[in-house]
């Protein structure tokens, strides 16, 4: 039984279409990140399920109930802004007490919940304090606890780590997660960032153009990506892309030619049979070899490229090179290799960890 | 060059600073002089002061009457155009609804008709009615004037307060009512205050439509004021002391209320 449920969601501002027709659907407790490039609507559907915006088309359910114009507050969400959205004239606590006083909560619970919520974010402290007299940290756990005390059946983040620095960021998304256990509510998680939604997200909403172009697991997504943007925004850094021509086919396999390719590559369907559909003999596919999958010199699969500029991150290598089409390629080297400009070298991979997509960019 | 600019930068100040504040001096430094040393010429820099004039003002009840009647105006208008104003501003800011703008036009339009133009027209009104010579008129016609700069700064103030802070309140299960009370009044505050301030400045000095609409019952201080200006010899004594009494109330009331013009007061709502 989904608890969230969106069908045929559609959002246009006069002739401007943001969403064009999205259904998803989540079951209780469970987390799930909309990502997505800027403009891809993943905020304005998030808005869509708070209430903030109306639909143009297309319905929403919680829990069961048909909320498409239910007003925000009784659709029992919280929602977590990106700028926090704190009440700047009230403390910390009257900013958590705020939708119990709304309400009409009594005194004596709102002071037990208040309580509750600043022992489970550890602010207690920090209770008696205006907001501007947090840090951004201190700031979005103020955000997070006012969601938190009103029992939400979901909640929802809008980019909510994106004005904090990379060391907080990271500390956060644990401590969102750590919530996420402890609580058991459902989540819905807007970001643009790809390791926040691989880290956080039972299941992602990969968005683009108001549209989705792929839903699944974090592993789904990475393992097998419906098409060339999610395999390009799942994964850091970028799956390679290269051009490369059909030679054989023979079902549900395909063997593939490219310039740098030391021998032609067997690649096997990730969708199942194949059929007829797909790529045939003589068609120009696009190759994808993830940067972590490549490795120097080693494996069944070799691929001859030149050496552009070699950036050490201590534990690793991040080489950028060159195909002999001139394409470019990164590799993720374990170690510390680093590789003059000009040099040629060979690096190895796997076919089973080898993409094919057709020219349209869609999966084989 | 830098050197140069800055002298010039002072000089010009000061000479600002010279043109604003010059005639205030005169005025205090007046009220504290004899008749004598008034009249001087070529004006005396150095007298010993007397509190003759002032104590001459205060056991004059017409002054004494017509400073309480302006209290009583000024508060009173100020007031409750900040009471109107407010949720209009607010209503300006934050809704839309047809003839949004030509209301808001309407409102920056009351202040292009210049005062004299309507002063017979509302005082022959004001006669009709039987509200000549009460405070009442005085109070509904200041706020015609004072209304519109509370609406213009607040409606300004309330769309500078993030968005982000209403959507939250709204989920949070605020009424609209409670948006405007929780949220917007108490973030609006620096623009609430200059405004009143200055409504009440304006409704404190104005001269025009006191003169017009009052006769004995209801004369402010500005009125007062004017009113010793005739007659065979004028006594400037009593006149300047008069206008730093009247001086005095919106001066107190200024700097109370400025220490809530601070800017900033949003800071922390949002990064």
């Amino acid at each position: 039984m989904s608890f969230l449920r969106l069908e045929g969601i559609e959002k246009r501002y006069g002739a401007a279409s943001v969403i064009n027709g999205v259904s998803i659907s989540a079951r209780e407790g469970e987390f799930v990140v909309f990502v997505g490039p800027s403009g891809c609507g993943k905020s304005t559907l998030l808005r869509m399920i708070a209430g903030l915006e109306e639909v143009t088309a297309g319905e929403v359910f919680i829990d069961g109930a048909r909320v498409t114009e239910l007003e925000p507050a009784k659709r029992k969400v919280s929602m977590v802004f990106q700028s926090y959205a704190l009440f700047p004239h009230m403390t910390v606590r009257d900013n958590i007490a705020f939708g119990l006083k709304m309400s009409k909560v009594p005194k004596a619970e709102i002071e037990r919940q208040v309580a509750e919520a600043a022992r489970i974010l550890q602010m207690e402290p920090l209770l008696d304090r205006k907001p501007r007299q947090l840090s951004g940290g201190q700031r979005q756990r103020v955000a997070i606890g006012r969601a938190i005390v009103r029992h939400p059946k979901l909640f929802l983040f809008d980019e909510p780590l994106s004005n904090l620095d990379a060391e907080l960021r990271a500390q956060m998304r644990v401590e969102i997660a750590r919530l996420h256990r402890e609580l058991g509510v459902t989540m819905v998680y807007v970001t643009h960032d790809q390791v926040e939604a691989m880290t956080l997200a039972d299941r992602i909403v990969v968005l683009r153009g108001g549209r989705v172009e792929q839903v699944g697991s974090p592993d789904e997504l990475y393992d097998a990506p419906g098409n060339t943007f999610v395999a390009g925004f799942i994964g850091s850094p970028k799956m390679n892309l290269i051009t490369a021509a059909v030679a054989a086919r023979e079902g549900a396999a395909l063997t593939v030619t490219h310039p740098s390719l030391v021998a032609p590559l067997h690649v096997a369907s990730r969708q199942g049979g194949g059929g007829q559909s797909g790529p045939g003999v003589g068609d120009t596919v696009l190759l994808g070899l993830r940067p972590e999958h490549l490795m120097l010199g080693e494996g069944p699969n070799q691929i001859e490229l030149t050496a552009d500029l070699s950036e050490s991150l201590g534990g690793s290598t991040l080489i950028y090179a060159q195909t002999r089409a001139a394409e470019p390629m990164v590799l993720q080297a374990a170690g510390r290799r680093l590789l003059g400009k000009g040099e040629t070298f060979t690096a190895g991979f796997d076919a089973a960890r080898a993409y094919v997509f057709d020219k349209d960019g869609r999966a084989f | 060059m830098p050197r140069f600019g800055r002298l010039l930068h002072g000089a010009g100040l000061l000479l600002v600073f010279a043109v604003t504040i010059f005639p205030f001096y005169w005025m205090v430094s007046s009220s504290f002089k004899t008749q004598t040393d008034l009249l001087a010429s070529p004006p005396v820099w150095l007298f010993t002061p007397t509190l003759a004039n002032y104590a001459e003002v205060f056991a004059d009840q017409k002054v004494v009457g017509a400073i309480v009647n302006s209290l009583i105006v000024a508060v009173f208008s100020t007031l409750l155009a900040v009471v109107l104003g407010t949720p209009a501003a607010f209503a300006l800011a934050r809704y839309d609804f047809r003839g949004k703008s030509d209301l808001w036009f309407w409102f920056i339009s009351n202040r292009f008709i210049s005062p004299i133009v309507l002063a017979l027209p509302i005082y022959l009104v004001a006669q009709n009615i039987g509200l000549l010579d009460t405070h009442l008129i005085l109070i509904l016609v200041y706020i015609t004037f004072i209304l519109p700069i509370v609406v213009w700064i607040c409606t300004d103030q309330f769309r500078s307060i993030p968005r982000d802070l209403e959507e939250a309140a709204r989920l949070e299960g605020a009424s609209q009512f409670d948006i405007f009370w929780r949220i917007y009044l108490p973030l609006g505050v620096p623009g609430i205050a200059v405004s009143a301030i200055f409504g009440f400045i304006f409704s404190w000095n104005e001269l025009l439509y006191a003169l017009v609409l009052t006769r004995r019952a209801v004369q402010t201080a500005p009125v007062v004021a004017t009113s010793f200006m005739s007659g065979y010899e004028l006594p400037w004594g009593k006149i300047m002391a008069t206008g730093t009494v009247i001086v005095l109330p919106v001066t107190i009331f200024a700097l109370l209320v400025s220490r809530h013009m601070v800017r900033g007061l949003t800071m922390g709502a949002t990064k």
